[in-house]
């Protein structure tokens, strides 16, 4: 079984269920998956303090410009991505824009750019209480960490084939850009969670468009619930759509202090009504295990 | 001039900021807000406005004439994102989701006129205006589409053509090269913050992407009655300054659930002060530049 817990909106709790979820279910040998290479904190939630392996992936290209250069300006022309500037009259490559598509180099007159192999990020296991960790971190300003991404959900399939993990759970980067695809990449089933304002709803509808797209199950938890009550726009979004609620979250102090003290919420405050409503999740990710 | 609000992590309150902040110039200034979270943007819900001005985003695709294609395999071997194949001795062909629209294959191609021009739609951009000194430019990815860079490039390029005193850039959550293009040439980047260990991580992911684009941060801390966790070290080991401290307030909370910035709903309140301190600050980088 392979699930992504995504909301769109960043700050809804994704992170959260997912550690809960994963300390509850922790004899079903689940891979934990932190899908968001641009901020990755699931290691945090899971008190982290050493890793198991750690790798550069080098999976991006960059250009840059040689004194050859005769600063015909050309190379500007073509790049789509708006990284070619002029400093000091010389023509440079803005590195943290640069993907290195090589579009510089084709037109290039006298061979003045050179294309070479770049840092990525770095993708890092863990051992963790509850199982293992993949997590990855994106080098800051380069593109594409959905490749990060699709690399870590490579490695917990490998675990899977050996036999080191049984289920993997993904928990996906806010957005709906290539990180999120390439979370739902392979995916059985989705908990999206929303909370109650016209924000989190619009997000909810464009990640929930996503599922579809992709032909994964999704299902919605609601959290921070009842800090809106005039608002009922998702629950009306959640019946339009037939999107089954599986959680009600109620927001209470307690789930930004399990934070602070490095523990997943269900362990911090087992006995809170925002741990309760979790367990009542965890039961029905339990019958899907 | 140039500012932008960011953070890294999602759901600090990056769009809460930028919002407030935009209405409090706008009573001085005139303003463009920029919604360059292109995968989500909510600033037209937070500021209770619809989108309008639609126009399209597009993306180069290679549109083949196989009667001029001589099968030479130049287009395949450089395209960076291995988007082009063929099976054994037919033609080259394209598998459109890999596609990066960078036109390296045209500009390779040594037989004129075989890779011709086609599009695929990545994205829009809207331009809203919202009162005589306040205008509203989004970007929002197309359903399905992995490549946010080019949307928020597009939403860049249209709101710098509208004259303002002030371009106030709202980014993405993260660190990629999507919101490099938002902050760079910023004059002044606040980075929008909370107080755990997962706001604290995630700040010093963007203070490291604003190193690289050698900007310092004004960093300003959401909630931060939250914990007793000190950003001090952080922000000091990277040059930056914390500027503002905005304390949890039913404020907030109510004129976010209904969809009408603080700054509007309680212009007396604290958190609109703390506002008007920030735009106070800005008002002195203005006078000086």
């Amino acid at each position: 079984m392979d699930i992504v817990v995504a909301s769109g909106k960043g700050g809804v709790g994704k992170s959260t269920l997912t550690g809960s979820l994963i300390s509850l279910l922790r004899d079903y040998e689940i891979v934990a998956v932190d899908a968001d290479a641009e901020a990755p904190n699931l290691h945090i939630v899971f008190n982290v303090k050493e890793w198991m392996e750690e790798r550069e992936l080098i999976s991006a290209k960059t250009a840059r410009i040689t004194d050859a250069c005769i600063e015909c300006g050309m190379c500007d022309n073509v790049c789509i991505y708006e990284a070619i500037h002029i400093v000091n009259r010389r023509h440079r490559i803005k590195q943290y824009l640069c993907e290195g598509c090589g579009a510089c180099k084709a037109v290039c007159p006298v061979d003045a750019i050179e294309i070479s192999d770049a840092i990525s990020g770095w993708i890092r296991t863990a051992h963790t209480p509850y199982g293992l960790l993949v997590s990855a971190e994106l080098d800051v300003g380069k593109p594409n960490s959905g490749k990060l991404v699709t690399e870590e959900k490579n490695i917990a399939k490998q675990w899977i084939r050996e036999g080191k993990a049984k289920h993997i759970i993904v928990d996906a980067a806010a957005g709906i850009g290539c990180q999120v695809i390439a979370s739902f990449s392979g995916a059985n089933k989705a908990i999206l969670i929303a909370e109650p304002t016209p924000s989190s709803l619009s997000d909810l509808i464009r990640v929930h468009w996503l599922t579809e797209h992709f032909r994964i199950e999704p299902y919605l938890v609601i959290n921070k619930y009842g800090i809106n009550p005039g608002f009922d726009g998702i629950e009306k979004f959640a019946e339009e759509k037939g999107l089954e609620i599986i959680g009600r979250i109620p927001y209470e102090s307690a789930v930004p202090k399990s934070l602070t003290a490095m523990k997943p919420l269900v362990e911090f405050a087992p006995d809170s009504s925002a741990s309760m409503e979790i367990k009542k999740i965890a039961e029905v990710v339990e019958e899907w295990l | 001039m140039k500012i932008t609000v960011t953070g890294g992590k999602g759901g600090t309150g990056k769009s809460t900021v930028a919002t407030n902040l935009a209405l409090t110039l706008a009573k001085k200034y005139l303003v463009v807000l920029v919604d360059a979270d292109v995968e989500c943007p909510n600033d037209h819900i937070l500021l209770s406005t619809k989108l309008e001005n639609e126009e399209i985003v597009k993306l180069f695709k290679p549109k083949f004439d196989y009667s001029k294609c001589t099968k030479c395999g130049v287009c395949i071997e450089e395209c960076a994102e291995n988007a082009l194949l063929k099976f054994k001795e037919g033609y080259p062909f394209l598998m459109p989701t890999l596609c990066s629209g960078c036109r390296t294959c045209q500009l390779v191609c040594p037989e004129e006129g075989t890779i011709l021009d086609d599009y695929r739609i990545v994205g829009y951009t809207y331009h809203t205006k919202l009162s005589e000194n306040l205008e509203l430019v989004t970007g929002k990815l197309e359903n399905g589409e992995e490549r946010s860079y080019p949307t928020v490039l597009a939403a860049r390029r249209r709101a710098l053509g509208i004259k303002a005193d002030i371009h106030l850039f709202d980014t993405m959550p993260g660190t990629g090269n999507h919101v490099a293009a938002a902050i760079e040439d910023s004059k002044v980047v606040i980075a929008v913050t909370e107080p755990t260990p997962l706001g604290l991580h995630d700040l010093e992911m963007i203070l490291k992407l604003l190193n690289k684009l050698n900007l310092k941060a004004w960093v300003v801390v959401n909630r931060s009655d939250l914990s007793d966790i000190s950003h001090d070290s952080m922000v000091e080991k990277y040059g930056g300054e914390i500027i503002a401290e905005i304390p949890m307030s039913d404020e907030i909370l109510k004129s976010y659930v209904e969809g009408v910035p603080v700054v509007v709903k309680y212009p007396e309140s604290k958190p609109s002060k703390i506002f008007e301190n920030i735009a106070k600050r800005i008002e002195e980088v203005i006078s000086w530049t």
